[in-house]
């Protein structure tokens, strides 16, 4: 009886793939900028990027710089790297902010101690460059 | 007025393989072992399958079944793509299919290579209700449920008070029914303090709170009640079920309340069908992806306030003998990960007084609930008819 797993995971590091909707906030990222779409419509702000606001219905929507402060709703300290990749940097907190800008973003909080993680503590995202092509976010204390 | 669905169908067979880690087959192989043992268990022919609902990713399809099982007229080819709420969900779109007459016998049937095949880490890329976690989550280091439902386990730890040793009541309690089921991956006791020891895999989650990889295949089929009288057991019927997605499905994240998910709109639903409250069931068989998903669950399940799931949990109330015994085979934490088809074959057994050493004392009425995806949820409330 085999007992050897056939598929072992993958060691690449997994990057987002930009779809039509999120395009613009995958160059925001790049460009060091928060970039959140709002409705055309009713002007309300969603997250993640899609094409009909559930509130109007309006398909037509901008995207717009927002404030990058936060305070954290929860968090989770990963250990066991389910991909390849994250063995070095295990273990990291991942903690998930309700953003100033009414949507939540989960990121990696960076220079805090776990004894120290708190819900409505206040934190700062901040712009990682991977490559040439993707930045990804992080958050550290404000 | 009595719902339409109330008790029309029934659960007439179930079938599985054995649960291990490890085996030469497929899982298309496992899926078909355990559908013709329901199939047999039901006392019906192969031939008289009409309805499908093959669990997917993983095992076959519709056509698989026809080649495989010789299905002479299949008229339903159904998938439910809800993660682990998919088992419990399909008993839904069956029993409308043999309600209404299009269907006389639905099977619904998972085969799963869970730790020979693709781990969890490769799997969940199958998944379509997965892109946005792919895209905005994986990158920085967020992808296997253990991680995005930890997040979830950890606000309800901070607002109301709920600490890991509730966590590992759950996992030793369900380990305690385990081994009283000779079909089990894990057979050997485990103790809180082992629960404390183990691995942390995603704060607050350690190994013993996350449910296994494990390969195994599981089958169950569903016929109108009048049929299903008629055959080999003893009539379980389908009082209520349905199934619930929740805000923001496919992202955890931006779900306004995190611990609000499917099963808060489905559990209402399927008690008005069946007419019954919690107070009212004698089993229940809880998707426990994670030790915590369960305890979130009974407070969605209305047997304790939310907030109050960690202590409900305690001193005996979960285990055989006790207020509301849950998960009498083992489930996915000790018996084995068939995306919860096992509970329901398990909430069959009891009402059939199949159960063994596990049998609940005069079952009479019990419930069985799917978790999946980024927090669909289903529940079946069973009786026994017989």
């Amino acid at each position: 009886m085999s007992t050897t797993p056939v598929a072992a995971p993958t060691s690449e590091r997994p990057l987002p793939i930009p779809t039509r909707e999120s395009q613009p906030y995958w160059d925001g990222m790049r460009e060091g900028r928060l970039m959140l779409q709002h409705c055309a419509g009713c002007g309300k702000v969603r997250h993640y990027p899609r094409p009909v606001c559930p509130h109007c219905f309006s398909m037509e929507s901008t995207f717009k710089k927002a404030p990058t402060g936060g305070t954290i709703h929860t968090w989770t300290v990963c250990h066991h790297p389910f991909n390849f990749f994250f063995k070095a940097s295990a273990p990291y907190i991942v903690a998930l902010v309700d953003m100033d800008a009414g949507v939540r973003v989960n990121a990696p909080l960076r220079g805090v101690n776990e004894a120290d993680l708190k819900i409505g503590k206040r934190v700062r995202l901040d712009f990682e460059p991977v490559n040439k092509e993707v930045t990804l976010p992080f958050f550290v204390s404000d | 007025m009595v719902h339409p669905l109330r008790e029309t169908a029934a659960v007439s067979g179930i079938g599985e393989t054995a649960y291990t880690r490890g085996t030469p087959k497929s899982g298309l192989a496992l899926q078909l072992e355990a559908s013709l043992a329901a199939i047999a268990d039901a006392g019906l022919s192969p031939r008289d399958i009409d309805g499908v609902v093959p669990y997917f990713p993983g095992g076959g399809i519709a056509e698989d079944f026809i080649a495989n099982l010789g299905l002479p007229d299949l008229k339903l080819s159904l998938f439910v793509p809800m993660g682990g709420a998919t088992c419990v969900a399909a008993i839904q779109s069956a029993a409308m299919a043999v309600a209404s007459g299009v269907c006389n016998h639905v099977l619904i049937a998972v085969g799963r290579t869970g730790y020979s095949g693709a781990r969890v880490s490769t799997r969940l890329q199958q998944f379509p209700q997965f892109a946005l976690a792919a895209e905005f989550e994986a990158p920085i280091g967020m992808f296997a449920p253990a991680q995005l439902y930890a997040q979830g386990a950890r606000r309800h730890m901070a607002l109301y008070g709920t600490t890991t040793r509730h966590f590992a009541e759950v996992a030793v309690v369900t380990r305690q029914h385990a081994i009283l089921n000779g079909n089990v991956v894990m057979n050997k006791p485990l103790t809180v303090e082992e629960h404390h020891a183990s691995r942390m895999i995603s704060d607050p989650f350690r190994l013993f709170d996350c449910s296994l990889e494990s390969d195994g295949g599981a089958a169950v089929i569903v016929s109108r009640t009048d049929r299903a009288r008629d055959l080999r057991k003893p009539l379980v019927t389908i009082m209520g079920v349905a199934e619930g997605h929740p805000e923001s499905p496919a992202s955890i994240a931006q779900r306004p309340d995190l611990l609000e998910f499917g099963l808060a709109k489905a559990a209402p639903r399927a008690y008005d069908m069946a007419g019954v409250g919690p107070r009212d069931i004698d089993v229940a068989e809880i998707y426990d992806c994670f030790t915590f998903t369960v305890i979130n669950q009974l407070e969605l399940l209305g047997f304790c306030k939310k907030g109050e799931g960690g202590p409900f949990v305690m001193d005996g109330r979960i285990g055989l003998g006790g207020e509301l015994p849950i998960n009498t085979h083992g489930g996915l934490l000790s018996q084995g990960h068939v995306v919860g088809l096992n509970h329901v074959i398990e909430l069959t057994r009891q009402l059939r007084r199949e159960a063994g050493r596990a049998q609940v004392k005069d079952a009479e009425v019990g419930l069985v609930t799917g978790y999946g995806d980024m927090g669909d949820g289903s529940i079946a409330i069973l009786r026994r008819a017989a």
